[in-house]
């Protein structure tokens, strides 16, 4: 709650033209909104340049915002759309310079999964990373929001602008989908 | 259950990718393209409207009327001279047209007073029907007198006449004629 008071106390700073407030929001938010970011295009782990293209849509749209949501899901209704776009531009980009199945360009994403004393190997990683990419973006986003934001069923049908229902129907279609593709890790 | 599964694995994997590189956002940037974006928002207006000023201008250039040629003058001065004509012309067989019909007008009203002219004065039969009545009454009444001898009808018939028609002149010979009837008794 006082995180919330203080966001609108800084949207108010902003709005009456202390610019010294966005500074304060970037500093909060920008490790979140990476994360986010860094999660919805498949861990790349460079998500500069899509956060800075989220930072400054909101720059631009703060003042008009209403704070009829938190400035979190604001900020995370920016990472979705940027992310979006991003992700169609980079596809389109790709696919027309050379013809890859899109599996395998998930795979030349770049990225170093460190191998660690966890059960899970590179090759399983690959594997997860794979599937939710194939996931479509509908299915995707709520999963990401649900299991790696942990946000609410309420935040998340409001930061994607669908019913509740809507997200428990996708969320199933999802798991539905990443059961079949994943049946042998998720069996261990 | 599947979904803490799905959870568990997702997390894991999430744990194990790439973090994103110490993202560092680049404030003086967005100021400069927010800046930027402002100035397109005040210029577009302006920049829109110079290009739509060139167009008029390029267009009303391009449609500018050429003077008209001696040929032309001549034509539209004829032109003028023939709707002049024209408005005369109506004038004047409008008028044309109030005379005919006044003509009619007036030959209508001359046959209707020749008929009514031509009807006989009902008065006048009236009074010539009384005139004979009172004659055939009186020439009865001396048809009576003198060659029936009946006296007392022929008085009769020369009181009717007096009677029924006491302005007409046969009245007159009528008491004439009791008159002699009785001196001649007397």
């Amino acid at each position: 709650m006082a995180e919330i008071i203080d966001d609108e106390l800084l949207i108010e700073q902003f709005r009456r033209g202390g610019e010294s407030a966005f500074e304060r929001i970037v500093e909060r938010y920008s490790a979140e909104v990476a994360a986010l970011a860094n999660r919805l295009l498949g861990w790349p782990g460079e998500v500069e340049d899509v956060t800075q293209e989220i930072f400054l849509a909101a720059f631009l749209g703060l003042k008009k915002f209403r704070c009829e949501c938190s400035l979190r899901s604001w900020l995370f209704t920016i990472t979705i759309n940027k992310c979006r776009s991003y992700r169609y531009k980079w596809k389109i980009r790709h696919l027309q310079a050379i013809p890859i199945p899109i599996n395998d360009i998930v795979m030349r994403l770049p990225h170093a999964a460190e191998v660690s004393c966890s059960p899970m190997n590179a090759e399983d990683f690959q594997r997860v990373r794979l599937a939710v990419a194939a996931l479509p973006a509908r299915y995707r986003e709520p999963v990401v929001l649900k299991y790696l934001q942990e946000l609410g069923t309420d935040e998340i049908s409001r930061i994607l602008g669908i019913s509740k229902n809507a997200l428990h129907v996708r969320l199933s279609r999802a798991r539905k989908r990443l059961k079949q593709d994943l049946a042998e890790l998720i069996e261990l | 259950m599947t979904e803490d599964k799905i959870k568990k694995l997702l997390q894991e994997a999430d744990r194990l990718a790439r973090r994103p590189d110490h993202v560092r956002v680049n404030l003086s940037a967005i100021h400069r393209r927010a800046n930027r974006n402002h100035f397109i928002i005040l210029a577009a207006p302006l920049a829109a409207a110079a290009v739509l000023m060139v167009a008029l201008s390029i267009l009303a250039l391009t449609f500018r009327v050429a003077e008209p040629t001696e040929e032309q003058k001549k034509i539209a001065l004829l032109e003028t001279k023939i709707k002049q004509l024209q408005v005369r012309t109506d004038a004047a067989l409008g008028l044309i047209q109030e005379v005919l019909e006044e003509e009619r007008r007036q030959s209508r009203l001359d046959e209707l007073q020749a008929q009514l002219a031509s009807i006989p004065d009902p008065l006048k039969e009236i009074r010539q029907q009384v005139d004979k009545t009172a004659f055939i009454l009186v020439y009865e009444a001396d048809r009576l007198y003198n060659e029936l001898n009946q006296t007392d009808s022929a008085i009769e018939n020369y009181n009717r006449v007096i009677k029924l028609f006491p302005e007409n002149r046969w009245t007159k010979v009528a008491r004439q004629r009791l008159s002699e009837i009785k001196n001649r008794k007397i």
